[in-house]
């Protein structure tokens, strides 16, 4: 008897099916891709543009345009990723629509009470007030800085791949998330 | 605060975030003064903080795929209700072409 199926290996191949239905035109595939990855996808739209009614719009703006470019997906990125790439983009092209848009931000109070890591040495108490402090130094940073930051250092993307989704050079990117840092390291020692 | 400490602090945000070394010409300086390793402990725990930040998710407006899911259905009713006339017009023009070119007055 051979071993039992890998369950992260029948979620991929569900989903590449459900893919190349999509590909074909079922909506109701489609239908069932939005429902896997809409927090996902919301979740990165609200960390950038900040406001949660913008960020569903975005999200949704986000999800119609993968519908659109569907056919153009070939499987080499995991889909998650091919979705932040396009709700990047999406997010930028909200932006410059909008302007800069007021009261955004990053990590608001529902993020606030995301659970706390009891491995770290600071007390709650601490982790909470650092949290605090953190979404007003994001806050403060331009949105071009903003998102570097949220890729890199919350998303964990490469620097080629934030220079890929920002239409910038990787240095640009560099220099970007450097300078970023700087700033978020003194607005945070300045809020101390 | 010296001046080496202002110049030290972006590549000491970077290297506590990047878990990297700082930067060579400023490792010297932050080795031993107690401002720049305060700000590298510091930098390192909001670096850990955004780094949790990746598991937490915010759930999607309840409404969101039946705004999505609408939308598409939109897109396809419009294009439904456009394509058919603009190819009936199409045809009807092309017809008419036709017929004037046949019908035309021959000039011997």
């Amino acid at each position: 008897m051979g071993n039992p199926p890998d369950p992260s290996q029948v979620e991929r191949d569900r989903e590449r099916e459900l893919i190349t239905r999509a590909q074909g035109g079922d909506r109701s595939a489609f239908a069932a891709l939005v429902r896997e990855h809409q927090d996902e996808v919301y979740t990165l739209a609200r960390r950038l543009v900040g406001d949660p009614h913008l960020a569903s719009d975005v999200a949704q703006e986000a999800l119609i345009r993968a519908w659109r470019a569907l056919s153009k997906f070939r499987g080499d990125a995991r889909l998650s990723t091919w979705l932040y790439r396009i709700t990047v983009n999406t997010a930028w092209t909200h932006k410059q629509r909008a302007g800069r848009h007021q009261g955004t931000s990053i990590d608001d109070h529902h993020e606030l009470a995301a659970p706390i890591d009891a491995s770290h040495p600071e007390t709650a108490g601490e982790i909470l007030e650092l949290r605090g402090r953190l979404r007003v130094a994001l806050d403060r940073l331009p949105d071009a800085q903003r998102e570097v930051v949220v890729l890199k250092d919350i998303y964990g993307w490469s620097h080629a791949e934030i220079a890929e989704s920002m239409d910038i050079s990787v240095t640009a990117a560099k220099v970007r998330l450097h300078r970023a840092r700087a700033r978020l390291a003194r607005d945070l020692e300045e809020t101390a | 605060m010296s001046p080496v400490c202002e110049m030290a602090a972006p590549f000491i945000a970077n290297a506590a975030v990047d878990g990297s070394e700082i930067f060579r010409p400023f490792r010297a300086h932050s080795s031993s003064c107690l401002k720049c390793q305060a700000r590298h402990a510091a930098m390192a725990r909001t670096a850990r903080e955004l780094a949790s930040l990746h598991d937490h998710r915010f759930a999607a407006p309840a409404d969101l795929e039946w705004r999505v899911m609408a939308s598409l259905e939109g897109e396809l009713a419009v294009s439904r209700t456009w394509t058919k006339p603009l190819a009936w017009s199409a045809a009807a023009v092309s017809m008419a072409a036709i017929l004037i070119w046949r019908l035309r007055p021959k000039t011997s």
